[in-house]
C-alpha cells in the first residue's frame, strides 16, 4: 500500500485471478494466504454482499462476495476454486477477509506507470473500486481498489 | 508492572475506595474506636507512601486530615455529622489530588479545606489540655535498631523521612553505624550499607514508634523498651517479609499494609493479562472440543478416556481461572451509598439506603461496566420514585424512604435488583408520554409490564423538569443498552404509590457461555442457556399458522412462538425433529422453534467482524468441535427483532 507512493514509476507486485472470466489483481501486500474451498457458514439476515462466515485455522473470518459487488452471477464452487484471505483495514479496523475466486492465475509484477486511469465508459463495474487498469500479455488485468472494493455496504457501516 | 507513581495510583485508589465505606460507617456508628482507627491508618498510608512517591502536595494536605482523626483516636475531639461531610469533602479533595499526579502545586481547595478540619478539630475539643487519655501515657525510654534492607533505597524507602518522624515524637539521639560498609572496591552504590541505633524519649507510646515503622517494610527493626522500671524486652517487629523477593514485587507486597483491604495474601494482576489467559482458555476450550469429536470418530478407547480426562482438566481450568476474575460486588454498592447520600441531601428526601448480598461474585468486566447503569438506576429511583416528606406525609408513609440494593446468585446468573418505596411508576403517563413520542399508536393496548418496558426506548423521559440529577439526555435506554452489551436483561414492576423495582439479570461472566446448541436449516447456532427456560415438542397442529408466529400452550400457560428459519429467511427443512426452545427475556416467554436441538454446548464468544457485527439478534461466533463456524443468538434481539417485523407486516 505505501509502496506505491514512493515515485511515480514504483514496482509492485500483484496477485492476479480470476472471476467470472474476468483477470482482477490485488496487491500481494494485502494477501495472507490462499486456501483450498472451505465449508461457509450463511449469517442470517447478513448483507449479501459478506453473506457467511469461514474457519480460517481457528480465526473466524468472514467471506465477501465480489460478484454480487461486480454483478456477476452467483459463484458456482468448482475444482480451480480458491479462497484468498486478506488483510484489509476496514472501516479503521485491521481485519481479515476471505474472497471466493474462480482461480488464481499468477503473481506478477507491475510498475505504477503502467497502470492507466479506468476509462469512464469502457467498463461494467463501478469505477470506485477500481484503482486502474493494465495489460498482461495482452489480456486486460484490473487492478482493485482494497480497500474500496471490500468496504462494508453503506447501511451497514452507518449504524456504526 | 508499571512505575512506582502508576502502582501507588492504583493502591491510593483503592484505599480511597476503603475509606469511603469506612466513612460512611463512621457516620452510622460514630462512637467505633475501630472504625476511627481504620480512618486514621488509611490517611496515615496515604500520607507516608504518597510523599514516597513524590506527591508532596498530597502528603501535606492528609497530613491535617490525619491529625484530626488523630485528635479522635486520643478523645479530644468528638466525630460529628459535620466532620463525616469534611471527611468525605477531603477524601474527594485527594482524589482530585491524585488525578493531578505527582509534583503538583498545592490547590486552593487545600487551603480552606485546612482551615475548616483544624476548626472542626479544635472546636470539637471540650476536654483537651487535661484529657486523661494524654496523661496517662508517661515518658517512656525506646531503643530503635533499624537497619535497612540492602535494597530499601532502591525501593524507594526514604529513611530520612523515617528519622525525621521518629525525632518528631520526643527527644531522639540518632546513631549512625557504618561498620557493614564494605571496601570501596566492592561497593554497590545502590545498596544501604548503614544501619541505625536512635534512643527516643517519648510519651506517645509503643504504638506511636509502630506507625511510624508502618510501611517500612523492607527494613529490619528493633524496637526495646529500656525505660527503667520495665525489664528491657527485644521485639523483633518486622522481618522484611519480602527479603527473598525480587523487588518488582514491591507493590504487592506492600499491600498487605493497606488498612483498607481485607488482610490476605494477594497478589495485583493487570486485569489484561488475566484477559489473555481467558482468551488462551478460550482456545483450549475449542481445541478441547475438537479433540473430543475426533476421539469419537476413531472409537478408540484409549483415546475417548484421555480425551475426557482433558475434558475434566480443562472445565476445573475453566472454573479456576474464572473464579479469578470474580470480585464481590461489594465496591460498587459503597459507591451507591455516597451516591444516595449526596442525592438525599441535595434533593432534600431522606433516603436509606439498604445493601444486601455485597459479597456476590461477579466478573470483573461486568462489574465495571455496571456502575453507570446501576448509579443510573438509583438516581432515577431518588429523583423520580421517591416523594418529597410532605407527599410521604400526606400518603401515610413513613418519611424516610428506602431504597434496597439487592445482588444474589441464581442459577448461572447475577440478579441486582434496585428497589424503591416511592410513587412506583405512572402507567398511564407512561402511555401519554410514548404516544406523545411516537413509540406506541394511540389505540395499542398494552399490559403495564408492557408500558413499563417503554420507559427503556430511545428518547423516552417522564421527568417535566430537568434536574442536575437525571433527565440529562442519557436516559434508561443507555441502562438497557450497556445490559444488553452484557448479554443480560432488564425487568421493572411497579405498584402505584408502593414502589419501583428494577432488576438486572446478568450473566456470572462474559468470556465463556453455557450455550444450548440447535440447528436451523443447515446452519449451528448457540442459544444462551442464560435465557432458556426449557425445550419441548413442536405439535403438528400448532405448526400451521400462516404469520410466522403462533402460540402454543405449555401447561397452563400460552407462550408465542416463532419460527427461526422463516424469520432467518432460511428454507424450510422437513425435519421430524423440531423443537421450540422456549426463551423467557424481561419476563416474558417467547418459543423459538428450531429444527434440531444438539445439546447442551460450552463455547467461548469470538466477536464478529464489520460486515456481521450490525445484524440484530446475533451475539457472536463461536468454532464448533467439527470445525464449522456456529452463530451465537442474542436471544432478547431475535425476539425484538421478531416483534417489529411483525408489526411492519400488520
Amino acid at each position: 500500500m505505501a509502496d506505491d507512493r514512493h515515485d511515480n514509476a514504483s514496482e509492485e507486485m500483484i496477485l492476479t485471478f480470476t472471476l467470472d472470466g474476468e483477470i482482477f489483481a490485488i496487491a500481494v501486500s494485502h494477501v495472507n494466504e490462499i486456501l483450498d474451498p472451505l465449508p461457509v457458514t450463511q449469517a442470517p439476515c447478513a448483507d449479501p454482499f459478506a453473506p457467511g462466515l469461514i474457519n480460517v485455522r481457528g480465526a473466524i473470518v468472514p467471506l465477501v462476495d465480489l460478484r454480487q459487488r461486480l454483478g456477476m452471477p452467483p459463484v458456482v464452487v468448482g475444482e480451480s476454486s480458491r479462497v484468498l484471505v486478506l488483510d484489509l483495514t476496514v472501516g479503521g479496523e485491521a481485519t481479515k477477509v476471505a474472497m471466493l475466486a474462480d482461480d488464481v492465475d499468477d503473481i506478477a509484477d507491475i510498475s505504477s506507470a503502467e497502470l492507466e486511469p479506468v476509462p469512464e465508459l469502457g467498463v461494467r463495474w463501478p469505477v470506485s473500486l477500481i484503482r486502474g487498469v493494465t495489460k498482461k500479455d495482452g489480456v486486460l488485468v484490473i487492478v482493485l481498489d482494497a480497500e474500496a472494493a471490500f468496504a462494508p455496504t453503506s447501511s451497514q457501516s452507518q449504524k456504526n | 508492572m508499571t512505575s512506582p507513581a502508576d502502582s501507588f495510583i492504583q493502591e491510593a485508589t483503592d484505599i480511597l475506595e476503603g475509606l469511603e465505606a469506612i466513612l460512611l460507617e463512621l457516620e452510622a456508628e460514630p462512637d467505633s474506636a475501630s472504625t476511627v482507627d481504620a480512618v486514621f491508618r488509611a490517611l496515615h498510608t496515604l500520607k507516608g507512601s504518597g510523599a514516597m512517591f513524590g506527591f508532596d502536595a498530597l502528603a501535606r494536605f492528609t497530613h491535617h486530615f490525619e491529625n484530626a482523626y488523630d485528635q479522635i483516636r486520643e478523645g479530644q475531639a468528638q466525630v460529628t455529622p459535620e466532620l463525616i461531610q469534611l471527611s468525605l469533602a477531603s477524601r474527594d479533595h485527594i482524589e482530585r489530588m491524585i488525578a493531578a499526579g505527582p509534583g503538583a502545586e498545592d490547590d486552593p481547595a487545600s487551603a480552606a479545606l485546612v482551615t475548616e478540619i483544624e476548626k472542626l478539630a479544635g472546636d470539637a475539643s471540650p476536654a483537651d489540655a487535661s484529657d486523661p487519655v494524654v496523661q496517662k501515657t508517661s515518658q517512656q525510654r525506646f531503643v530503635i535498631r533499624l537497619v535497612p534492607d540492602a535494597l530499601a533505597l532502591r525501593n524507594g524507602t526514604r529513611l530520612d523521612l523515617l528519622l525525621d518522624e521518629l525525632c518528631e515524637l520526643g527527644d531522639a539521639v540518632v546513631t549512625c553505624h557504618d561498620d557493614r560498609v564494605p571496601s570501596l572496591r566492592e561497593i554497590d552504590p545502590t545498596v544501604c550499607h548503614l544501619w541505625w541505633t536512635i534512643e527516643l524519649d517519648t510519651s506517645k507510646g509503643r504504638d506511636a514508634i509502630d506507625e511510624v515503622f508502618i510501611f517500612a517494610s523492607d527494613c529490619e527493626i528493633e524496637i526495646e523498651d529500656s525505660t527503667s522500671d520495665a525489664a528491657p524486652q527485644v521485639t523483633p517487629v518486622q522481618e522484611a517479609p519480602e527479603k527473598k523477593a525480587p523487588p518488582q514485587t514491591k507493590p504487592a507486597a506492600k499491600q498487605e499494609d493497606k488498612p483498607a483491604a481485607q488482610k490476605s495474601d494477594s497478589v495485583r494482576v493487570q486485569s489484561q493479562r488475566l484477559d489473555e489467559l481467558m482468551d488462551q482458555l478460550g482456545e483450549l476450550v475449542i481445541a478441547q472440543a475438537r479433540l473430543n469429536r475426533i476421539a469419537g470418530d476413531l472409537g478408540d478407547a484409549a483415546l475417548a478416556g484421555t480425551a475426557e480426562e482433558i475434558e475434566n482438566l480443562v472445565s476445573g481450568l475453566r472454573d479456576s481461572i474464572l473464579s479469578i476474575r470474580m470480585l464481590p460486588i461489594e465496591p460498587v454498592f459503597t459507591k451507591f451509598r455516597r451516591v444516595v447520600r449526596d442525592l438525599s441531601t441535595e434533593l432534600g428526601k431522606a433516603v436509606t439506603l439498604k445493601a444486601r448480598g455485597g459479597e456476590t461474585e461477579v466478573d470483573k468486566n461486568v462489574i465495571d461496566s455496571l456502575t453507570e447503569p446501576l448509579v443510573h438506576i438509583i438516581r432515577n429511583s431518588i429523583d423520580h420514585g421517591i416523594e418529597l416528606p410532605e407527599a410521604r406525609r400526606a400518603a401515610g408513609k413513613p418519611e424516610q424512604a428506602r431504597v434496597d440494593l439487592h445482588a444474589r446468585q441464581s442459577g448461572g446468573k447475577v440478579l441486582i435488583s434496585i428497589a424503591d418505596d416511592g410513587a412506583g411508576l405512572d402507567a398511564e403517563a407512561i402511555r401519554e408520554r410514548a404516544v406523545e413520542r411516537g413509540l406506541i399508536a394511540p389505540e395499542a393496548e398494552l399490559s403495564e409490564e408492557q408500558l413499563y418496558g417503554l420507559i427503556f426506548e430511545p428518547g423516552f423521559s417522564t421527568a417535566k423538569t430537568l434536574s442536575s440529577v437525571s433527565g440529562r439526555g442519557v436516559g434508561m435506554d443507555a441502562v438497557r443498552r450497556v445490559i444488553e452489551d452484557l448479554q443480560g436483561t432488564v425487568e421493572v414492576r411497579s405498584q402505584k404509590g408502593v414502589g419501583t423495582e428494577v432488576t438486572l439479570c446478568l450473566p456470572l461472566t462474559l468470556a465463556i457461555i453455557d450455550g444450548l446448541l440447535v440447528k436451523v436449516g443447515e446452519e449451528s447456532f448457540v442459544v444462551p442457556l442464560s435465557s432458556v427456560e426449557e425445550c419441548v415438542e413442536l405439535p403438528p397442529s400448532d405448526d400451521v399458522r400462516a404469520s410466522g408466529r403462533s402460540i402454543l400452550r405449555i401447561r397452563d400457560e400460552l407462550v408465542p412462538f416463532l419460527s427461526l428459519d422463516r424469520l432467518f429467511g432460511f428454507e424450510r427443512l422437513d425435519s421430524d425433529d423440531r423443537r421450540v426452545v422456549i426463551t423467557s427475556i424481561e419476563g416474558r416467554r417467547m418459543g423459538l422453534v428450531v429444527d434440531q436441538v444438539i445439546g447442551q454446548y460450552q463455547t467461548v464468544i469470538k466477536p464478529l467482524s464489520i460486515y456481521h457485527r450490525n445484524i440484530e439478534g446475533l451475539a457472536g461466533s463461536t468454532i464448533l468441535g467439527d470445525g464449522s463456524v456456529a452463530l451465537i443468538l442474542d436471544a432478547a434481539a431475535v425476539v425484538r427483532r421478531a416483534i417489529s417485523t411483525q408489526r411492519v407486516a400488520a
